[in-house]
């Protein structure tokens, strides 16, 4: 791959934004106030780009965003008639192709922290009619403390959301205790490259590529965030790691679009 | 084809009626806070938690189930004698 085609995929990569969906519990006050401000200039940042950021994933990722996408739906082995939760749904892409997964017959939630985001949701529903889409239901929710009772879901799919969770375990241990015995969760991330190489194109993707053309938008310190948040975020084998921790039995860490992105699946 | 399942769509959701699909969501919805069930109160258009006194407003027909959203319990007119309904959530 040649370093400028290679600079393009990986910016293009770079660009999928994801949204934030839960706080930490405190344990102290100085914590309590810190995770609860994090988690809110985060929410406060996805409902700021929710207006260009569906057209900014396809710009910035030349479309690829969408091949990820439909992996980890597939991944998540939901197959029709199921009852599904997209967590950290945000403008709904994992929701609509979930939707047509489970059919009319089928339940999807999707779960957002950013009322806008749900909003844009809502409105595309609205706007890509299909009927298969009226078994979406979406809900304004925190990842730490999901609405839903236990053993609830045939399959949960999370697309560029877990990074921004504060509390990532908690956010795990809610996902392993809304999924059915056996079923499954597809989480879909940018990921966190062990390789040196990987890890600088990436990074200097973001820098020259994915800010100048967000700064366009006027969202400059919007997708800064990006490259701080992938370098806060977990390898993959601390995902797999983080999963079995929460219970899950199998978890497995693949790696997608040359190792630009990263795909969870865990199995309860 | 399409148009007559978008207008008999269309059909079933009047009939449903406002307290439809309010009524759906508190059907498949728990508490975030105590996991247990909601019910719909009707004066408020929310979804309350008799668990721990709490409602839950929904806005353009999407639930605000975000605990920091919650509001407490104060007017009588959220507050019911009336037992949430338990739900069965096994398929």
């Amino acid at each position: 791959m040649s370093t400028i085609s290679a600079a393009i995929s990986i910016s293009a990569a770079a660009a999928v934004v994801s949204r934030p969906a839960g706080r930490r519990r405190h344990r102290g006050r100085a914590t309590f106030h810190c995770s609860t401000s994090a988690a809110g200039e985060r929410q406060a940042l996805f409902s700021r780009i929710a207006p260009v950021y569906d057209h900014l994933n396809d710009v910035l990722s030349l479309g690829q965003h969408r091949t990820w996408k439909r992996i980890c739906v597939s991944w998540s082995r939901a197959k029709m008639g199921d009852r599904v939760l997209d967590l950290c749904c945000g403008s709904g892409d994992l929701a609509f192709l979930l939707s047509q997964k489970v059919g009319l017959y089928g339940e999807v939630m999707a779960v957002d922290f950013s009322r806008q985001q749900l909003h844009t949701a809502a409105y595309r529903q609205e706007q890509r009619w299909k009927l298969c889409y009226k078994n979406i239901k979406w809900i304004e929710g925190d990842a730490l403390y999901l609405p839903f009772t236990d053993c609830y879901f045939d399959a949960v799919t999370v697309g560029y959301g877990l990074r921004n969770v504060v509390d990532k375990s908690r956010a795990m241990q809610e996902i392993f205790r809304v999924l059915k015995p056996g079923s499954r969760a597809s989480i879909l991330d940018f990921n966190k490259s062990s390789s040196l190489f990987t890890a600088s194109l990436q990074s200097w993707a973001i820098d020259n590529v994915v800010v100048p053309l967000a700064s366009g938008y006027g969202l400059t310190e919007e997708y800064k965030y990006l490259k701080s948040s992938i370098s806060q975020y977990l390898t993959g084998e601390e995902l797999e790691k983080l999963a079995k921790e929460a219970g899950f039995s199998v978890a497995k860490h693949y790696e997608l679009g040359g190792g630009l992105m990263g795909n969870l699946v865990a199995t309860r | 084809m399409r148009r007559t399942a978008s207008m008999l769509l269309s059909h079933a959701g009047a009939s449903a009626g406002r307290r439809g699909i309010p009524q759906a969501l508190a059907d498949v919805l728990v508490c975030p806070l105590s996991k247990k069930p909601l019910r719909y109160c009707e004066a408020t258009g929310s979804l309350v938690s008799d668990a721990v006194g709490v409602s839950f407003p929904i806005e353009d027909g999407i639930p605000s189930l975000v605990p920091k959203d919650g509001k407490l319990l104060e007017d009588d007119s959220e507050k019911s004698e009336q037992e949430p309904i338990t739900r069965d959530s096994s398929r």
